[in-house]
C-alpha cells in the first residue's frame, strides 16, 4: 500500500450563526484506505464532508488535497456522493452518463452502463420516472464509475433495506482502485464495520478518535460497533 | 471547461423556452392567414384570439428569458443541483460566465423570434411604409438618422432589461449569503440591488448634465420642449453606464462566488 497524505485537515473550524459545528479538526488520510467516519446524527460528519467538498466555507482552518486547497485540482481527483438526490431530474440516465463523461476525465462510461445494466436500470429514463432509491442508485454506480483517488460517500447507507446496503458494499468494494481511499461516512457501523482499515469517531463537531480499526478492535476486544456504542452512550 | 458548461445551460434553456417559441410563431401564422382570409364575423373573432394568444406568447417569451434564467441560477448554484454544480472541476469564473452568457444568447434569441413573430403576422408593403413612417416622424422630430434612433433604441431596451437580469443574480448571491435557502432575502436583494443602480445612473448623468446644459435641462424642465440634442446625449451617455454598472456587478458576482459558498 502507497502511504501518502491525500487529504490534510489543519485547525478546521465551522461556525453558523455564532454556532460553533467543528471545533479545531485536524486530521491526515493517507492513500489506500478504508475509513469510517462514524458519529451520531448531528454529529458534524456531513459538514466537514461538504467542507472537502468546497460546498461550505471554512470559517478558520485549511484543507489540503494532495498539497492543493479545495478547487479545480482537488474536485479532479474527488468522487463525491452526497447524501441527497442532487442529479437534474429533468435529464435521462444517459445524458447524465454524457455530462459525467463530459466534466470528468476519470469518468468510465462503458463501466457505469454495465453496473446500471446489472442494476436493471434503464438508462434511457427519465430520472423523474424513477423512485427515491433506484436515483440513489444512479448516483451510487456515476460515483463508483470514476477512477478518482478519493471518495467520499455520504451516508451511502442511509434509508436502504439490508440487501441493498450489502449490494452497495460490494459495489463500493470492487470498484475502488488499491491507491484509492475511500471516506463513509454513517451512523450504521455494524454494516461497514467488515470493510473498514480505519474509524474516525466525532462527537459534537471534534475528533475524538482516529485508530486502526483492527488495532483498536484488538485494544478493546469489541466490534467498532459495540466500542461506538460504549462511548457515546446517552 | 466554459463551453461545456454553456452546453448544459443552453440545453436546458432550449426545453424550457423552445415552447414559447413555437406557439409564438405558429399563432403569428395563424394570425397572418386568418387576416388573409374573407373577414366574416367568426374569422374576425378568431383572428382576435390569434393576436391575443400571439402576444401573450410573445409577453411569454420575454417574461420566461429573464424569470428562468434567475431559477437556472439559483437552483443550480445553490438548490440540490449545486451539489454537483459546485464538485465539478471548474472554477466559479466560469460558472458564472456560463450563466451570463446562456442569458445573453437567450435573450438575443428571444427578441428575434418576437421580431419574426411580429413580421409573419403583420408584414406588407402598406405596413412598412406606414411604420418607417411613424419613424421618420420621430427621428426628424428629434433630428437624428433612423438608423441611429433604432439602434439606440434597440441598446437602451436591451441594457435595461439586462441590467435588471443581472441585478437579479447579484440579489440571489447575496440572499444566499445571508440567509440560506430563503427566496424572500433573494428577491430583496435583488429589487434594492435593481433601485440602486437605477440611481447611480440617474445620479452620474446628473453629474454628467453639470457640464453639459442640454442634458440639465431634462432635470430642469417638465416641458417636453427641450433640445433634441439632450435626448441623443442620454441615450448614449446611459448606455456606457450601464454597460459599466453591469461590467461592475458581475465583477462583483463573480468575487462573491469566489470567496466560497454555504449549501445547505
Amino acid at each position: 500500500m502507497i502511504s501518502m497524505k491525500l487529504l490534510e485537515i489543519n485547525n478546521l473550524n465551522k461556525s453558523f450563526d455564532n454556532k460553533q459545528i467543528l471545533k479545531d479538526i485536524n486530521l491526515n488520510i493517507s492513500s489506500g484506505k478504508i475509513i469510517g467516519l462514524l458519529g451520531k446524527n448531528g454529529a458534524g460528519k456531513t459538514t466537514l464532508i461538504k467542507l472537502i467538498n468546497d460546498l461550505l466555507t471554512p470559517t478558520s482552518g485549511e484543507i489540503l488535497v494532495k498539497g492543493n486547497k479545495i478547487g479545480i485540482e482537488s474536485k479532479k481527483i474527488i468522487s463525491y456522493l452526497p447524501e441527497r438526490t442532487y442529479l437534474n431530474k429533468e435529464m435521462k440516465v444517459s445524458e447524465i452518463i454524457e455530462y459525467f463523461k463530459d466534466f470528468y476525465e476519470d469518468f468510465d462510461d462503458k463501466k457505469a452502463k454495465e453496473l446500471l445494466n446489472k442494476l436493471d436500470l434503464n438508462i434511457n429514463e427519465h430520472l423523474t420516472k424513477m423512485s427515491k432509491g433506484m436515483q440513489e442508485k444512479v448516483q451510487l454506480v456515476l460515483v463508483m464509475s470514476r477512477k478518482a483517488e478519493l471518495y467520499i460517500l455520504d451516508e451511502p447507507l442511509g434509508g436502504v433495506d439490508p440487501a441493498t446496503r450489502d449490494y452497495i458494499l460490494d459495489t463500493i468494494l470492487s470498484n475502488f482502485n488499491d491507491n484509492a481511499s475511500v471516506i463513509i461516512s454513517t451512523h450504521l457501523i455494524s454494516d461497514i464495520e467488515r470493510i473498514l482499515d480505519e474509524v474516525i469517531f466525532i462527537d459534537k463537531g471534534e475528533i475524538v478518535l482516529q485508530s486502526d480499526a483492527d488495532k483498536l478492535r484488538n485494544k478493546e476486544k469489541s466490534s467498532i460497533d459495540e466500542i461506538f456504542r460504549r462511548m457515546f452512550k446517552c | 471547461m466554459l463551453n461545456k458548461l454553456l452546453k448544459y445551460d443552453l440545453k436546458y434553456m432550449i426545453k424550457n423556452m423552445s415552447v414559447f417559441y413555437i406557439l409564438s410563431i405558429f399563432f403569428a401564422i395563424t394570425t397572418r392567414i386568418l387576416f388573409n382570409m374573407n373577414q366574416s364575423v367568426m374569422i374576425k373573432i378568431l383572428s382576435q384570439i390569434s393576436v391575443g394568444c400571439m402576444f401573450a406568447m410573445i409577453a411569454n417569451t420575454l417574461i420566461n428569458t429573464i424569470m428562468r434564467s434567475w431559477i437556472r441560477f439559483s437552483s443550480s448554484l445553490y438548490k440540490d443541483e449545486s451539489y454537483l454544480t459546485h464538485t465539478l472541476p471548474v472554477s466559479k469564473n466560469d460558472l458564472y460566465n456560463s450563466k451570463f452568457i446562456q442569458t445573453l444568447i437567450f435573450f438575443i434569441v428571444g427578441f428575434l423570434i418576437i421580431l419574426l413573430s411580429l413580421f409573419i403576422a403583420y408584414y406588407s408593403k402598406d405596413n412598412w411604409i406606414s411604420l418607417t413612417n411613424y419613424i421618420k416622424t420621430i427621428t426628424t422630430g428629434l433630428n437624428m438618422s433612423t438608423s441611429f434612433f433604432i439602434t439606440m433604441a434597440i441598446i437602451v431596451i436591451f441594457l435595461e432589461i439586462f441590467n435588471a437580469i443581472q441585478c437579479g443574480f447579484l440579489g440571489i448571491i447575496l440572499g444566499h449569503k445571508k440567509n440560506n435557502g430563503k427566496v424572500g432575502y433573494s428577491i430583496l436583494f435583488g429589487f434594492i440591488i435593481y433601485l440602486i443602480a437605477q440611481l447611480i445612473i440617474l445620479g452620474l448623468v446628473f453629474i454628467y448634465g453639470l457640464f453639459d446644459s442640454t442634458v440639465m435641462e431634462l432635470f430642469k424642465t417638465a416641458t417636453i420642449n427641450i433640445d433634441v440634442n439632450a435626448f441623443k446625449v442620454l441615450a448614449i451617455v446611459s448606455s456606457l453606464l450601464y454597460l459599466v454598472i453591469i461590467t461592475i456587478m458581475s465583477l462583483i458576482c463573480k468575487n462573491e462566488l469566489n470567496k466560497g459558498v454555504n449549501i445547505e
